[in-house]
């Protein structure tokens, strides 16, 4: 296994559950760090590189549920596999629905857990692929004006040149200027390629 | 000696006669009018016997010279009308052994077999026996063999000894069916204090032993359901705590193997019987989870105030024992709520008990105040206040959590136990101090129940 990149966060509360899977994984080379709170992990600055969290339910203070939630506002895209003591199905569901790779009952096997974590990690490096394409366009928004901006935004709405031109109050001219550059800069090369950018960026869609 | 005893009678005789029957004073009243009777009847034949002479004496002296014809008649009148009134009050005293309901009898105690002498009506309703099957028969011979032989022995001890006899005993009718019946046998003496009679009262106390055993059967399944509850909430918690340190030996252990692949075959095989181990006990605990999976609660239509009306009740024989009194203020107009009846009667009782253990060291704290009201339109609302101790305010969040416990024998299961209950019925449980003294548990219900909860 190729594991030389890929960090596994391990989050409990109990030290020597900790140590041990911190220990077994080491053990399969990969890079661990461990945490015996969820307050712990999220201070840790977080490289981009493929990552998995293997994180116990019941935390004192921010629980697992808690902390996915803080994970996700925070936009920390690490894929999530929970362990727990407590299981039981409700639980599971509502952890499998929150979207998290795995639910895993303790004790639990190595097994059990490297094949969790191998789910994890393909996971992560499909995130982290979008998150990086995600990072390229915003990047390339950056270097618009705002009047590239501001048509981008009106096309990505699905308007037509002229009614761009009549909305802004320029000539259709003007407008076709800064849809070129914005094509352009945008590195598109199609309307349909730019407006799935504009999507992937997260711009409102809808006109009004 | 005779006319002392006569003398001495006649005084009782003036003692007021009809008293108020109660269960209570049957026996006593029974053995006054069995006295009575047998000083009557005397009186009676002396009476008669004197008149009968003052009638001879009389009709001789009219023979000799009609001197006397006057107060003779006067003295004849007089015994009539003595007689008439002690039959009135034979007969009153009849009438009401007669129409009591428990069963009644009376044995010679002077004959060598004891025979019953009389029974009254409803002796014969309770024993299912016809008066020839009862009169002059030995009470025990009567039932034959009876379940109780011990009881028996009790009874005739007590007899032979001159003791009164009071016990509850399972019976037998006439036809076999079972009945249970409080049997009180009284002695009555003659002036000589020779036991000449028995009088036995027996009471049928069968509806309200099986009332008390139906209470007494619900209590002890909700106190098992209680039990095997809390049970199942301690070994869960349990499990966690025993699967934390196995998973951590099981995770060592794996990383050691890993580490020492393809070197130190004899350590590899050790590392696997910890690793098997491991697993064995892991195996226990996944059973032992999944044999206490919570069953799903059933949800019916329930009066609260009904319901803890039924959880009162089966809770009173523990209220009277503490020396307690419990008041329930209802709010009768309250909807009906959709909820589990044992696992919601399981919260109450909980409250209950919990409460009855408060003023348990307190003598002067006895009040206990169930109140159901209608916090809003959608919100029932039910609060159990005592007088006891209160709870001290650094107990006050950790009550609901698992273990914990003031009580020596107690797991600190029962309130987050209850907790859990009341929140999977969409409410809310707390606790709060009274102003003045003691505590109150309150929890809310939701009118309506919200399908997914």
């Amino acid at each position: 296994m190729k594991n030389n990149n890929a960090i596994i966060y391990v989050v409990d509360d109990d030290a020597s559950v900790c140590r041990a899977l911190g220990l077994l994984l080491k053990s399969h080379g990969f890079k661990v760090e461990t945490f015996t709170s969820a307050a712990g992990f999220l201070a840790f600055k977080h490289p981009k590189v493929l990552s998995c969290l293997v994180s116990d339910i019941r935390l004192p203070n921010i629980n697992g549920f808690a902390l996915q939630e803080e994970m996700a506002q925070r936009g920390i895209i690490t894929p999530i596999i929970f362990i727990t003591g407590y299981g039981n199905i409700p639980m599971s569901v509502k952890a499998m629905k929150a979207g998290a790779i795995d639910f895993l009952s303790k004790p639990f096997t190595s097994k059990e857990l490297l094949g969790a974590i191998t789910l994890a990690l393909s996971k992560s490096k499909v995130l982290n692929k979008k998150q990086a394409e995600i990072q390229k366009i915003k990047q390339r928004i950056d270097t618009l004006s705002p009047r590239e901006l501001e048509v981008f935004h009106f096309v990505a709405q699905g308007l037509m040149n002229k009614n761009i031109a009549s909305k802004r109050g320029t000539s259709l001219q003007t407008i076709k200027i800064h849809r070129g550059r914005v094509m352009q800069k945008m590195q598109a090369k199609t309307v349909t390629e730019l407006i799935g950018f504009a999507q992937k960026a997260g711009f409102p869609l809808s006109s009004d | 000696m005779k006319k002392k005893i006569i003398a001495g009678k006649k005084k009782t005789i003036k003692k007021p006669l009809l008293k108020k029957i109660t269960r209570n004073n049957l026996e006593e009243l029974v053995s006054e009018l069995t006295d009575e009777l047998n000083i009557r009847k005397k009186q009676l034949k002396q009476s008669a016997v004197r008149g009968k002479h003052e009638k001879e004496k009389f009709r001789g002296e009219v023979i000799r010279g009609g001197v006397r014809e006057k107060q003779g008649a006067d003295r004849e009148k007089q015994g009539e009308n003595r007689e008439r009134l002690a039959q009135e009050q034979i007969h009153i005293r009849t009438k009401a052994m007669e129409s009591t309901f428990d069963g009644i009898f009376i044995i010679d105690a002077l004959k060598p077999d004891f025979p019953i002498i009389y029974a009254n009506p409803s002796f014969y309703e309770l024993t299912g026996f016809s008066k020839n099957e009862v009169i002059g028969k030995n009470y025990f011979l009567l039932y034959g063999v009876v379940d109780n032989l011990h009881g028996i022995e009790e009874i005739k001890q007590a007899l032979l000894q001159g003791r009164p006899f009071q016990g509850e005993m399972l019976n037998s009718k006439k036809d076999g069916k079972k009945f249970w019946s409080l049997l009180r046998i009284s002695l009555v003496r003659d002036n000589n204090g020779t036991v000449t009679h028995y009088v036995g009262n027996k009471t049928d106390t069968t509806l309200m032993k099986q009332r008390n055993l139906e209470i007494e059967v619900q209590r002890e399944e909700l106190l098992h359901v209680t039990r095997v509850g809390k049970l199942a909430e301690f070994v869960s918690s349990l499990a966690h705590e025993i699967s934390q340190p196995l998973t951590a030996i099981l995770s060592y252990a794996q990383a050691a193997q890993r580490m020492l692949k393809d070197r130190e075959p004899q350590l590899q095989e050790i590392l696997q019987y910890i690793i098997n181990d491991d697993q064995r006990a892991s195996e226990v605990i996944r059973r032992l989870r999944y044999l206490l999976k919570k069953s799903k609660p059933t949800l019916e239509t329930l009066d609260i105030n009904v319901l803890i009306k039924d959880t009162i009740t089966l809770m009173m024989p523990h209220i009277i024992a503490k020396n307690k009194v419990i008041k329930f203020e209802s709010d009768s107009k309250l909807p009906h709520i959709q909820g589990d009846r044992i696992q919601l009667q399981q919260v109450i009782l909980n409250l209950i008990s919990n409460s009855l253990e408060a003023m348990e060291s307190s003598n002067d704290a006895r009040e206990l105040l169930i109140r159901t009201s209608l916090k809003d339109a959608e919100t029932i609302m039910v609060e159990v206040k005592d007088s006891g101790c209160g709870i001290p305010e650094k107990n006050l969040n950790k009550l609901f959590g698992h273990f914990f416990t003031n009580k020596p024998d107690g797991l600190g299961m029962g309130l987050s136990i209850s907790r859990s209950i009341v929140e999977a019925h969409g409410g809310h449980l707390e606790a709060k101090n009274n102003p003045d003294r003691g505590a109150t548990f309150y929890f809310t219900i939701p009118v309506n129940m919200k399908k997914d909860q």
